[in-house]
């Protein structure tokens, strides 16, 4: 407990921690400036009219789910430009995944519920950076400074140091990242409260941002378990940044091109970055270049889907092996 | 007397792609006994500072056996760490703190009251610079934080790589009277310097390694007196008659332009009796003493040789290993003539 007390005081004194922390702070002032001065409270005119054209653009949704209800019933005859799905719950509003609103007619104000989730990915994209750049530079400046001997002349137990700074690390990220980002979502719900319109802001609109921001976290503190693996594997803060640009080029760009020259099936499989972004979004759709190959009869839907569970299988597996990796690595080295 | 440091047969040797296997240290022995101020010496790349890091945990050894204050080392260290002060090399600290805060964390860290940070802030003489960053600081004030750092645990054992690497005159004064201080508590100190002078002031006992491997070892006054030749300088109003009655008595005498050295006599009263019979009155006569830094440059095979530069790995690799690569002084004195 003393280690990590001590740690944590380590942890936050440092300069590039405290750095990123500004920097995180003027990002967030940025955007919260620009939106406050590109937001306005709408009217009532305003209000009346967006709610008039959502509701009309439902209505005209129905009439068409009606029509073709009609259509297939026999009961009327279809036009040119009709659109007859093979199934009329296809244009079914009641079955659409989101039906128009009033906040999808406002023009010029900040909508909560709109960009509440894009607004959580830029800052969940921060926090990973903060948390791989930090986890690398808090290990790997200590190992190259020789800070790691002074402690391990004092605890000369190297699981329970490395362990301790690890420990201290996600404990300390997931802290801040919790508190940076309640924070930051308090200060945009209250702009759409001021300044802007809330949207729609129910139950399951929480529930859906919950389980983003939940699986944000998770990455975050992923990402610092990463660079802090590949920093202690390396022995220096530029370990992790050499690793990371160098599989980002030879293998998400390089390896990419190359099974691509080679038609190889299925190539975002073998991309890291698939796993990721099917575990922050919930589940991503790939195309696949063989699915439809012969098939001349008509429509082919070639798509398959990656879903968070294989993205939290590969990103979990591999910050297991890199973190085993480097303490099966500190405990055996010689720290001259 | 209890062992406080045991090390037996120590090896450890270094691996790297480019320049293959590097032995560091050679089958090494070691003793520390309890109360002692032990004074450990060798050249630059002679194992001095590898043998400590094993001691310490921080390098694996590759065989030997190694024990500090009864507790098997690295195996048990964790036991003992709490008794021992150490640093090794320069000690890097985090430049953004200050003094006292470095002091604090570490003292946190390691279950020491904070109490002690103003001890031994004091002891070293940085009370009235530690508020200051660590990063303002001179390498003698460093090495005096470095020292603190160590002492912070009140150890039994304290470890000393080149404490006073920096240090100004007043302020290697100043760590010897620390290392007294402590010693006369009861405090045993390991101390590792190149600063030969010092430790012959300061150490009751030594060990000298070269190559890896154990030269020397013994009280200090022990070593020098294995390398008494019983010299002495003496000085004549002829010097040309007196090395003939030196000669006719038995005596050896080499003779340098300003006086004469007579060597192999125990007795200077030998010396006197034999010019003073003869009308030949002693004008001086002084007794040469090997000091550590001779006996040290001997053993290690480091003399220095006009116009001969030396190389790290130039020094003496004790006879009798199967690897032996012992230093050919000879050669190397006739590679000065040919130049």
């Amino acid at each position: 407990m003393n280690l990590v007390r001590a740690e944590l005081e380590r942890l936050t004194a440092r300069r590039f921690v405290q750095l990123m922390v500004v920097l995180l702070l003027v990002a967030f002032a940025v955007t919260a400036a620009t939106t406050l001065a590109g937001s306005h409270k709408p009217s009532t005119e305003e209000l009346s009219r967006a709610r008039t054209q959502a509701a009309e653009q439902i209505a005209q949704l129905e009439a068409t789910h009606d029509r073709c209800l009609a259509i297939k019933a026999g009961t009327v005859q279809p036009e040119e430009h009709d659109y007859v799905p093979k199934d009329c719950a296809e244009v079914d509003p009641a079955r659409m995944e989101k039906l128009p609103t009033t906040a999808d007619y406002l023009s010029g104000v900040f909508v909560f519920a709109t960009e509440a989730k894009p607004l959580l990915y830029f800052l969940v994209a921060f926090l990973v950076l903060f948390g791989f750049l930090v986890g690398a530079s808090y290990i790997g400046a200590d190992l190259n400074s020789g800070g790691v001997v002074n402690l391990l002349l004092w605890r000369p137990r190297r699981w329970a140091v490395l362990g301790a700074k690890l420990g201290t690390l996600l404990g300390g990220l997931l802290v801040f990242s919790a508190v940076a980002s309640a924070a930051y979502l308090t200060v945009f719900w209250l702009i759409g409260q001021t300044v802007g319109h809330p949207g729609l802001v129910n139950g399951s609109f929480w529930a859906s941002l919950g389980a983003q921001h939940g699986r944000g976290m998770v990455l975050v503190l992923l990402a610092a378990a990463i660079g802090f693996a590949i920093a202690t594997l390396g022995r220096h803060t530029a370990a992790a940044l050499g690793t990371v640009a160098a599989y980002v080029v030879v293998w998400e760009l390089g390896a990419r091109l190359v099974l691509q020259i080679l038609d190889a099936a299925r190539p975002d499989r073998w991309m890291l970055s698939s796993y990721l972004g099917a575990w922050l979004s919930g589940e991503v759709e790939f195309w696949d270049n063989h699915a439809c190959q012969g098939d001349t009869a008509g429509f082919c839907e070639g798509l398959y889907t990656l879903t968070w569970r294989p993205g939290l299988a590969v990103l979990l597996g591999l910050a297991v092996v890199l973190v085993g990796a480097a303490f099966a690595a500190f405990r055996r080295r010689d720290l001259i | 007397m209890t062992a406080v440091i045991e090390i037996a047969g120590l090896h450890k040797a270094f691996h790297s792609l480019r320049q293959g296997r590097r032995v560091a240290v050679d089958g090494f022995d070691l003793l520390v006994e309890s109360g002692q101020i032990h004074g450990f010496l060798g050249p630059n790349g002679s194992g001095k500072t590898t043998t400590l890091r094993a001691l310490l945990g921080l390098v694996r050894a590759d065989g030997g056996r190694m024990s500090v204050l009864g507790a098997s080392s690295p195996e048990r260290l964790p036991e003992v760490s709490g008794r021992v002060g150490a640093i090794v090399e320069s000690p890097q600290f985090f430049g953004n703190f200050t003094a006292r805060r470095t002091l604090r964390l570490l003292a946190v860290a390691g279950g020491v009251p904070t109490s002690r940070v103003d001890e031994v802030l004091e002891q070293v003489g940085l009370r009235d610079r530690s508020e200051e960053r660590v990063k303002g600081y001179s390498l003698g004030m460093k090495q005096r934080l470095a020292v603190a750092s160590a002492l912070l645990k009140n150890p039994e054992l304290l470890i000393l790589d080149e404490p006073a690497n920096g240090l100004d005159p007043a302020g290697i004064r100043e760590m010897r009277d620390l290392m007294r201080s402590l010693a006369a508590s009861g405090v045993t100190v390991l101390l590792s310097s190149h600063i030969l002078a010092e430790i012959q002031l300061i150490c009751d006992h030594v060990t000298i390694i070269s190559r890896g491997r154990r030269v020397a070892y013994g009280r200090v006054d022990e070593v020098l007196a294995g390398f008494d030749q019983h010299e002495w300088q003496v000085r004549v109003a002829e010097p040309e008659r007196a090395v003939e009655l030196l000669a006719e008595a038995g005596m050896a005498v080499t003779v340098h332009p300003e006086h004469l050295v007579v060597a192999g006599v125990d007795e200077p009263e030998l010396i006197t009796r034999t010019l003073g019979e003869q009308g030949l009155w002693v004008r001086e006569l002084i007794p040469l003493r090997p000091d550590l830094e001779s006996v040290f440059l001997e053993l290690t095979g480091t003399t220095p040789h006009p116009a001969v530069p030396r190389q790290v790995d130039g020094s003496v690799r004790p006879a009798g290993h199967p690897d032996d690569v012992v230093i050919d002084l000879d050669a190397r004195e006739n590679q000065e003539v040919d130049a």
